[in-house]
């Protein structure tokens, strides 16, 4: 994205956004859509003379712990509302990642951010994904009108769920300006189980076994080998459990004999435990090169292995897995040949892959996303645009001249 | 249901003491009902013999679906084996610009499988097959018209289950709760419909046949599969969905607190809440309610409690002790009437006999019923039911409210005769005023059934103008000739695309 | 749900009746669920919701049934498994009799069908004619496969063919003899509705009823003048023919209540133990109303008198794994579910149960004769389910299912049979071959 300092509007109402927007329709110029701008090397390049940021559309409008709601401007911090939560002992359920690492950026994501992306950590396997929780947005279309979709009540079917359509939709059919998610009591204690284990099958076998259980696992990622933090060796398989204090006990204990067969099983507590699925969360144990390609690849889980494998005899791939298996991150050189293996091993596998981080070079030359069956794109072509007529929101975001 | 706007009442009818309470639906096309008997033929033809139902006799019983009071003759009915069956139906009505209802079981108790008199309608009921259920992946396959239940019962040998829990799970049919995006009395914990989808098989109008996500989390691109998920038949047809399984908990077990006034069950349960205590399911009935479910079921509701809450948690026994004791000692501060913790699992089942047999207990005492299902934001309770209690006064009908209470799902039960025009009008209006406080109070109109036909003259209490145009923009987007499903969910007025 | 009758309708006591049922019903479609004809053929019109809708429609109309209504109404098989799941009670089955009487009376079906029906109706509850007849049947047996054609007349001589035993059992004598008495101290005193097709086609039912209940003491009496209790004629609509035989037991049966009394009327074919609880209803404007009401409050299925006179078992446990099949009649029609299976543990057998044990397995009385196509491919499913239990014999509380399930690999006993056997009886001939 290569939008001058000066070329970018920060309106502090959610009018001054449909304002913004209008101008741009009026000029007919396109607008790069973001919030802290934290993610702009996400998916590909924006070409557009001005940005319009959310990041002064900031603070909590409504929060009532004893409905699990909590609203925003889309501007504000993951981390503010986060620590609001924090206060009355809640939390995000689907745990948004925070890659300031992973893509260099000083600031943390804002709320429009990692719901525009529908971003979801380890929890996601169980918990669901932000777009799951999206009970109600406001936003700004294309044309500078503001509408709301859903509201704040945490069961509602009422008129077509365009929260669902806007989350993960980074930008290109509104500027999101508010949100109301869905929030839950976090758990009181938490505790990790750690196996070792000889390969990625078994260790994807340790995982399905886990959430097969009755125990309630938040959390069942996999870490190959040559990641151990925690002073194992080899592929190792991590199981979460997250509650009331005597259930967590009992819990890994009954999860720990279950998984014994598989293995010598370990187990964190407290404060290890909470670092270890920060750094899965973040996808740390990645270790992906700074110059070096990210991609993410959701699969069944039993695919998994195939699709690390088939990586690893294309290029030096190192992988991280997470969701019982189904979401493979991947790092790489920033090659279309590399590209090219990703979606091969995605489209094997019945599955879809993200280019999450990459160089323009390559990011602004290849397909990002899987390709959509014709007649899905043609609506999806028209879905775009109702909600942006003139094409002007974070054109090329997703898609080359999309 | 916009009250007297909305229906056209036959006079004749109600000369002899009936009526005809006909929602209004978007005039017919005549061409298309000129032209019945080759449609028929044609449809004969895509079709194998017994798929195709053309005769009024046997068209009668699909005129209607759980909502008896609307009715209305289809063209067509067709009951499709496959895939290739629905999308070869659907092709031939885009061509032919026939308008097309979708149907599962004709559970809706919004309208949404209401048919109209120039539309084929579309049964799924056929396509009941589980097509695959794997475990190390936790999903299963299977066609529109497996009951919901029928999928839990294909896995509960194995120790999963399917989550989303409609009350009537027996019969619904998995392809009509994606339509509606279906909840139930557990979604507290596990979520509705969409939460638990990872795919489907999409008809468009046009009859092209589109997977959506897969075995996967999570598409990339737009969030498709969210979208279709409660679009109630207005974007295309779903004929196979892959669902989430999940382990079964190792038990459950519920517990029953009585209360002497609505505010104060409505505190405890946000001191529930409030403690970090999400139980599987939190139902709330008040006095009427209490009344009829004791009359019909003998479960041992407290009959002189203003309001009863039946929780159910989850986990080994030590955590349902551990979970009820901490329910208990919450309930303790708001000085319960009586309270009982089910000692064991008939305990539990007697405990929700009566809560489950709510409808047919309340269908028991009053010949008729609408069921309303507006969500309000739970703090609202107390002047809700308030408000609801004065509107009964004032129309002179009885009702009885059950309500999800950790969601603030409410369904309130308005007893009518069916029989009786000026009755039947008085219900309608009452349930239109509900949905509008809901509204007022920062809820909404439907949380789980859908706006059907029932509920779309009340979008507009919801929604402006605009947001109503952008979503019928949105479908306009999948179905530019408005053929799937028309009439439901957006108000005729104002829309120009079923204009004569 | 909303009724269009007329109040010159509403005089006519049967249509008040219809209407008030109709009234009960809020169309919510949960019966659908537990049809087993809209299982296996996914219409509305042949579940339960479409034809009460059906019915409504054709009632309110004042109209003369159709070969379409007729159609519907005829495959539904009265397994009244809809009853059991509707929440808000509505009596489908005086609905659906009163809607077959009114085919019945207005509609002409094609004669291949009407002789048929007509046979059925003259034979089955004439045990003298229904033996004559099975002898027939077992000599032409070999033929089934060499008639022709994939028409309904075709295909319904052929499952008369087959259904029928290839060999008789022969007369019994025991079955006939018109008392009973108990042995050692007389506990009770109760009628035994020896049946008409059951004791023709096996007739160590009833042997083994008299023998555990004189066992127990009670004294049974085969009172003369009972014949068939209706059901078979009532299910085909044929009103007039079923009053008629339900009349006759009414008659034979108040005639021992007048004279020594009796505890109870035993019936040990749930069918007619169904049909006989409804004799009340039935006859609620006749002139024998009060005898009617008393005589369907003493009806009782064996079970329930085996219970109610505290059935002990007096042999070892034989270690058998007993497949138990729930007769529609008696789980749906009788409500009658755990206590046969409790009756068989008590008795030392283990008892497992098939998946879907609410579906009926085809027979119906008559329903696997005139609607051959379903009833065996719910005979098929049935079986299916049953051969997943690894059990060693199915026991089942109606000689209808009996007749449907056997010649599987299992043997198919009646419940009463095997508690007999328990108690001091012979071991059931079937599980000796």
């Amino acid at each position: 994205m290569s939008a001058a300092l000066d070329k970018v509007t920060a309106p502090d109402t959610e009018e001054g956004v449909a304002e913004a927007v209008r101008a741009a329709l009026a000029a007919r110029e396109p607008l790069a859509v973001e919030g802290r701008g934290t993610k702009r090397a996400m998916l590909r390049p924006v070409q557009a003379a001005r940005t319009l940021s959310t990041r002064a559309l900031t603070g909590i409008t409504l929060y009532r712990p004893t409905e699990l709601v909590i609203s925003a401007r889309a501007g504000t911090p993951v981390a503010e509302i986060e620590a609001a939560l924090a206060e009355k002992n809640q939390m995000l359920i689907a745990e948004p990642p925070d890659l300031r690492a992973l893509f260099g950026a000083e600031e943390g994501a804002t709320l429009g951010g990692v719901v525009g992306a529908n971003l979801s950590g380890p929890r996601r396997i169980t918990g669901g994904a932000m777009r799951d929780h999206v009970l109600g947005i406001r936003a700004v279309s294309g044309e500078g009108e503001v509408f709301r979709s859903g509201g704040r009540v945490l069961k509602n079917v009422t008129g077509l769920d365009l929260c669902k359509l806007l989350t993960g939709a980074y930008g290109t059919l509104g500027v999101l300006t508010e949100v109301t998610l869905k929030v839950q009591p976090a758990g009181e204690a938490t505790g990790t189980l750690a196996v070792r284990v000889p390969d990625l099958a078994e260790g994807i076998a340790v995982l399905s076994a886990a959430l097969s259980s009755p125990f309630g696992v938040s959390g069942a990622a996999l870490l190959p080998e040559g990641h151990a933090p925690l002073g194992l060796d080899g592929p190792v398989a991590l199981v979460r459990i997250e509650d009331f204090a005597e259930s967590v006990t009992y819990r890994l204990g009954r999860l720990r004999a279950a998984l014994s067969c598989f293995g010598e099983v370990s187990m964190l507590e407290g404060a290890p435990s909470r670092a270890a699925w920060r750094a899965v969360r973040d996808a740390v144990p990645l270790g992906a090169a700074p110059e070096g390609a990210v991609w993410r690849i959701s699969v069944a889980p039993s695919r998994a292995p195939g699709v690390c494998a088939a990586l690893r005899e294309a290029f030096p791939a190192r992988l991280l897995l997470d969701w019982g298996g189904g979401l493979v991150w991947v790092s790489g050189p920033a090659t279309a040949e590399a590209h090219a293996a990703v979606m091969a091993a995605a489209a094997v596998a019945g599955g879809t892959f993200t280019l999450f981080r990459a160089p323009e070079a390559l990011s602004a030359a290849v397909a990002v996303l899987p390709e959509e069956p014709a007649p899905l794109a043609a609506i999806g072509g028209r879905v775009k645009s109702v909600l942006d007529p003139a094409g002007i929101l974070n054109p090329g975001r997703m898609r080359a001249g999309a | 249901m916009g009250p007297a706007l909305s229906r056209v009442a036959l006079a004749d009818g109600e000369a002899q003491g009936h009526f005809d309470p006909m929602i209004r639906l978007p005039p017919p096309k005549p061409e298309i009902l000129a032209r019945r008997d080759g449609i028929l033929a044609d449809l004969g033809r895509l079709l194998p013999e017994d798929a195709v139902i053309g005769e009024a006799i046997r068209l009668r019983p699909y005129e209607t679906d759980g909502l008896s009071a609307y009715r209305q003759m289809p063209l067509a009915v067709t009951l499709p084996r496959t895939t290739e069956e629905v999308a070869a139906v659907l092709r031939y009505c885009h061509a032919n610009g026939i308008r097309v209802v979708p149907r599962g079981a004709g559970t809706s108790l919004s309208g949404g499988a209401l048919p109209l008199e120039d539309a084929v309608v579309i049964g799924l009921m056929r396509m009941n097959r589980i097509l695959e259920v794997n475990y190390d992946d936790r999903f299963a396959v299977v066609e529109a018209g497996v009951t919901n239940i029928g999928i839990t019962k294909a896995v509960e040998g194995d120790g999963f289950f399917y989550a989303p829990d409609p009350s009537s799970q027996l019969a619904c049919m998995i392809g009509g709760n994606v339509m509606m995006n279906s909840g139930g009395a557990h979604c507290l914990k596990y979520g509705v419909t969409a939460n638990n989808l990872l795919g489907l098989t999409f008809v468009t109008i046009e009859g092209e046949v589109v997977r959506i996500g897969g075995q996967h989390l999570d598409a990339a691109g737009y969030d498709w599969l969210g979208l279709i998920t409660g679009s109630e038949g207005q974007l295309g047809m779903v004929t196979e969905v892959t669902v989430r399984i999940l382990r079964s908990p190792e038990g459950a077990r519920a517990m029953l607190a009585a209360f002497s006034s609505v505010e104060v069950a409505g505190q405890a349960v946000d001191a529930i809440i409030g403690a970090g205590v999400i139980p599987v399911a939190l139902e709330f009935m008040d006095k009427p309610c209490i009344h009829a479910c004791e009359a019909f079921a003998h479960a041992g509701y407290p009959l002189d409690a203003e309001a009863v809450l039946i929780i159910e948690v989850e986990g080994s026994l030590a955590e349902q002790d551990m979970l009820l004791n901490r329910i208990k000692e919450i309930c303790d501060r708001f000085e319960p009437i009586s309270m009982k913790l089910a000692e064991s699992a008939e305990q539990s089942l007697a405990i929700w006999k009566g809560r489950k047999g709510a409808f047919g207990a309340v269908g028991r005492i009053s010949p008729d019923y609408l069921c309303m299902d507006g969500t309000i934001p739970t703090g609202e309770l107390p002047h809700v039911l308030k408000r609801i209690g004065e509107m009964s006064a004032h129309y002179g009908l009885g009702v009885a409210n059950v309500f999800h209470a950790g969601d603030g799902n409410l369904h309130p039960l308005i007893m009518f005769d069916a029989n009786d025009a000026e009755s039947f009008r008085k219900a309608e209006a009452f349930g239109a005023d509900i949905l509008r406080l809901c509204v007022e109070v920062g809820g909404c109109l439907t949380g789980e059934h859908g706006v059907g036909v029932e509920k779309r003259d009340l979008m507009v209490a919801q929604f402006t103008p605009r947001e109503l145009a952008l979503q019928r923009a949105v479908k306009s987007a999948f179905d530019p000739g408005w053929l799937l499903n028309p009439a439901k969910v957006f108000p005729l007025e104002g829309n120009e695309a079923l204009a004569a | 749900m909303q009724t269009t009758f007329t109040a010159e309708q509403l005089r006519d006591p049967d249509t008040a009746e219809a209407n008030k049922i109709l009234r009960t019903c809020v169309h919510c479609g949960m019966c659908t669920a537990t049809c087993p004809t809209f299982l296996l053929l996914g219409d509305e019109l042949d579940s339960p919701r479409g034809r009460i809708y059906l019915i409504k429609d054709m009632l309110e109309n004042g109209r003369a049934a159709t070969e379409l209504e007729a159609r519907h109404v005829d495959r539904c098989l009265s397994c009244l498994s809809c009853m059991t799941t509707c929440p808000s009670g509505v009596h489908y089955m005086h609905l659906v009799d009163h809607a077959r009487r009114h085919i019945e009376e207005t509609y002409r079906r094609p004669w291949p069908e009407r002789a048929l029906r007509s046979v059925l109706a003259r034979v089955l509850p004439r045990p003298g004619l229904f033996r004559l007849s099975l002898r027939a049947a077992a000599l032409a047996r070999p033929l089934a496969r060499l008639i022709p054609g994939r028409g309904t007349t075709a295909q319904r001589l052929r499952a008369m063919l087959t259904l029928a035993p290839a060999a008789l059992p022969p007369r019994s004598p025991m079955q006939e003899a018109p008392l009973h008495p108990a042995e050692g101290t007389r506990r009770g005193r109760v009628a035994l509705l020896t049946g008409c097709a059951q004791k023709v086609l096996d007739p160590t039912i009833n042997e083994a009823t008299i023998r555990l209940l004189t066992r127990m003491g009670i004294e049974v009496v085969v009172p003369r003048g009972q014949g068939c209790c209706g059901a078979l004629t009532h299910h085909m609509g044929q009103h007039d023919p079923a009053m008629a035989a339900a009349r006759a037991n009414l008659q034979a049966w108040g005639a021992e209540i007048e004279g020594q009394g009796l505890d109870a009327i035993v019936i040990n074919a749930s069918g007619c133990g169904t049909t006989v609880k409804d004799y009340g209803f039935m006859f609620r404007d006749e002139p024998e109303a009060a005898l009617a009401a008393k005589i369907s409050e003493l009806a009782m299925d064996v079970t329930e008198v085996l219970d109610r006179f505290g059935y002990r078992p007096s042999r070892e446990a034989p270690g058998l794994t007993v497949a138990y099949h729930s007769a529609c009649s008696l789980q749906h029609g009788q409500k009658i579910t755990a206590l046969p299976k409790e009756l068989l543990k008590r008795a030392g057998f283990a008892v497992k149960e098939p998946a879907e044990p609410h579906i009926c397995c085809g027979s119906a009385g008559t329903y696997n004769l005139l609607q051959p196509g379903i009833a065996q491919a719910l005979r098929a499913r049935k079986l299916e389910n049953m051969a997943r239990l690894d059990a060693d014999l199915v026991a089942a509380g109606n000689i209808g299912c009996i007749t449907q399930l056997s010649g599987d690999a299992l043997p198919v006993v009646h419940t009463v049979e095997l508690l007999d056997w328990m108690a001091g009886g012979p071991k059931p001939a079937k599980l000796s071959a």
